[in-house]
């Protein structure tokens, strides 16, 4: 059983097609990186499975079921563009109103551990709109964690914070994946933040999805490669493309592919009389194999 | 969290749903402010108007007629009057309709504003939940303004010391008759506010033209005092007077049950093929 299972999505404002046939799949206890240039359609998609928007066309089932299950709503959380918190009212008392609409039986111990998984069990009497931005993005995490969330969307959780409230953001959405069973569908522009805690990704360009992929896929996706430069990148792009697979030129550096040993491309270019100004070893992360992706799709 | 291993579904009923949601909206409701201004405000303008109302001119001028002569009037007009002919005919328990207009456009406006009717969305709650709870809580907030209108008037009235008489048994039921209208005109203001929540000054602005019964009062100066008018929210809260029977009381469940019928049915119509924002 998948957590998220859509075939052929469409949504059109006013004529215009935000999404045209998505598909998606999303595994139980997956966290799923959703990623797409801004206006690809990724915020648009987690408000249809929110129930937010109603769909042109298509079908989303959660857990097996219709996505207006009040079965299956009542287990599924989101922070979608803001918190949706009063601003006027206390944190613990929007934290209420989430506790009495969700009937939940213990409303005051289900608010203090919510609260504490976020870190801001000091801060409950604060009125809300007195919170710093990373506060509201974690009162959010925490309203969409009350009662027994088995799926969680979360749309840009982690923009606009700072390093170490992104490293706060990613260790609860690690925690509560691994300790509480949850499935978390997250968008992000952040990619390097997202590839610390993605287990899948799903890649979504103009209303369609072009790749889904697991972590361990995107693994063996991801390559490593050499920068060097020479005095005559010319000659020495010449000699290494006779010698080696994956040659490419790019940022004022000569890229070598898939060559773990940097020594040998060094010798073979003294050998071909190029003397190396500069190398490096990188690798092929998760930014670097989508900027890749998105320029392969725009160059077709 | 009961941990990974429980993936159950138990959908909730809608005696469940509307108790949560219910919950949500009375706990919001004795926590804003806003629900305690209006309820002083309806305290404050009856007592202002029937205390002025019956004081006399400065000294050396001539004394102005008074608009009340009886106390009740600031209440209910003795007989139904769609037409009016001064202030005094108007100025009574009707007002609390315009302020509890503008009371339901602030309070659904905040839901919109705040992005908190997401959140109500995303979980179980449906389209008809929302309509009928805050139609409920609206005329909930609605009845307890009449309650301090009346108080309010009342203080008013003894302090300016007008007539007390009147007929216990119409007053009564008046008083119970513009307190159950509160049901229907709280479902057309939510209605409206659904409906144009895009637009939050046409909302409030409608919601005030109506809840002041211009359109009604316009009706009556054409066709005339008829009884026809109290199919409409306005006529049938004018029909609750000093005057009025058992049968009074009858028009007002009906009329109002009727309107709030109709708003709640297709202002759940609306929100279920529209986007909620």
């Amino acid at each position: 059983m998948n957590a998220i299972e859509i075939r052929g999505l469409k949504k059109s404002f006013r004529g215009l097609y935000a999404l045209d046939g998505l598909d998606m799949t999303v595994p139980v206890g997956a966290i799923y990186g959703f990623i797409g240039e801004n206006g690809s359609g990724k915020s648009t998609t987690e408000k249809l499975i929110c129930g937010h928007l109603v769909p042109t066309g298509g079908k989303i089932h959660l857990f097996g079921k219709k996505y207006t299950d009040p079965g299956v709503r009542a287990r599924v959380g989101a922070l979608i563009e803001n918190t949706g918190c009063f601003p006027n009212s206390t944190v613990w008392q929007n934290l209420m109103m989430q506790t009495i609409n969700l009937s939940l039986k213990n409303p005051d111990a289900e608010i203090k551990r919510v609260l504490k998984i976020v870190r801001m069990d000091g801060e409950a009497g604060l009125k809300f709109k007195k919170c710093s931005l990373g506060m509201k993005q974690r009162i959010g995490i925490a309203m969409a964690m009350l009662g027994d969330p088995a799926l969680l969307i979360l749309d840009e959780p982690i923009n606009g914070l700072d390093t170490d409230g992104m490293r706060i953001m990613r260790e609860i959405l690690v925690d509560i994946t691994r300790n509480y069973g949850c499935t978390v569908l997250i968008s992000s522009h952040i990619l390097g933040e997202l590839e610390k805690i993605a287990t899948h990704y799903g890649i979504i360009r103009q209303g369609k999805m072009i790749q889904e992929l697991s972590a361990a896929e995107m693994e063996g996706r991801c390559r490593n490669f050499t920068t060097l430069r020479t005095a005559d990148m010319f000659g020495a792009m010449g000699a290494l493309k006779r010698r080696f697979d994956d040659v490419r030129a790019g940022d004022g550096h000569i890229r070598v592919y898939n060559v773990n040993d940097t020594e040998a491309i060094v010798d073979y270019l003294m050998q071909n009389g190029h003397v190396v100004s500069e190398i490096q070893k990188n690798r092929v992360g998760l930014e670097e194999y989508y900027i890749e992706l998105m320029s392969r799709k725009e160059g077709q | 969290m009961q941990g990974k291993a429980l993936l159950r579904f138990e959908s909730p009923t809608l005696t469940q749903r509307m108790r949560s949601m219910l919950g949500v909206d009375f706990y919001r409701l004795f926590h804003t402010p806003m629900y305690y201004i209006f309820l002083t405000i309806a305290a404050i303008i009856p007592a202002m108007v029937v205390s002025m109302a019956g004081m006399g001119g400065p000294d050396g001028m001539a004394q102005a007629a008074p608009l009340y002569t009886n106390m009740w009037n600031i209440i209910a007009a003795d007989t139904p009057l769609y037409v009016v002919r001064d202030i005094g005919d108007y100025a009574n328990m009707n007002m609390v309709f315009i302020f509890g207009g503008i009371m339901v456009s602030i309070f659904i406006g905040h839901d919109y504003r705040s992005g908190y009717v997401k959140q109500l969305f995303t979980t179980h709650a449906k389209k008809l939940d929302y309509m009928l709870s805050k139609s409920i809580v609206c005329a909930f907030a609605m009845a307890c303004m009449c309650g301090t209108y009346l108080l309010g008037g009342m203080a008013g009235g003894i302090l300016a010391g007008l007539d007390m008489d009147v007929n216990v048994g119409s007053l009564l039921i008046a008083l119970l008759g513009k307190a159950v209208m509160s049901l229907g005109w709280a479902s057309l203001y939510t209605f409206i506010n659904v409906v144009l929540r895009r637009y939050f000054g046409v909302s409030i602005t409608l919601s005030f033209i109506l809840g002041t019964g211009i359109p009604i009062i316009g009706a009556a100066a054409i066709l005339g005092n008829t009884p026809a008018l109290n199919v409409f929210l306005y006529g049938a809260s004018v029909y609750a007077c000093l005057s009025s029977n058992i049968f009074t009381l009858l028009v007002c469940v009906v009329i109002s049950c009727l309107w709030a019928v109709a708003c709640n049915a297709l202002g759940t119509l609306v929100l279920s093929r529209s986007d909620v924002y």
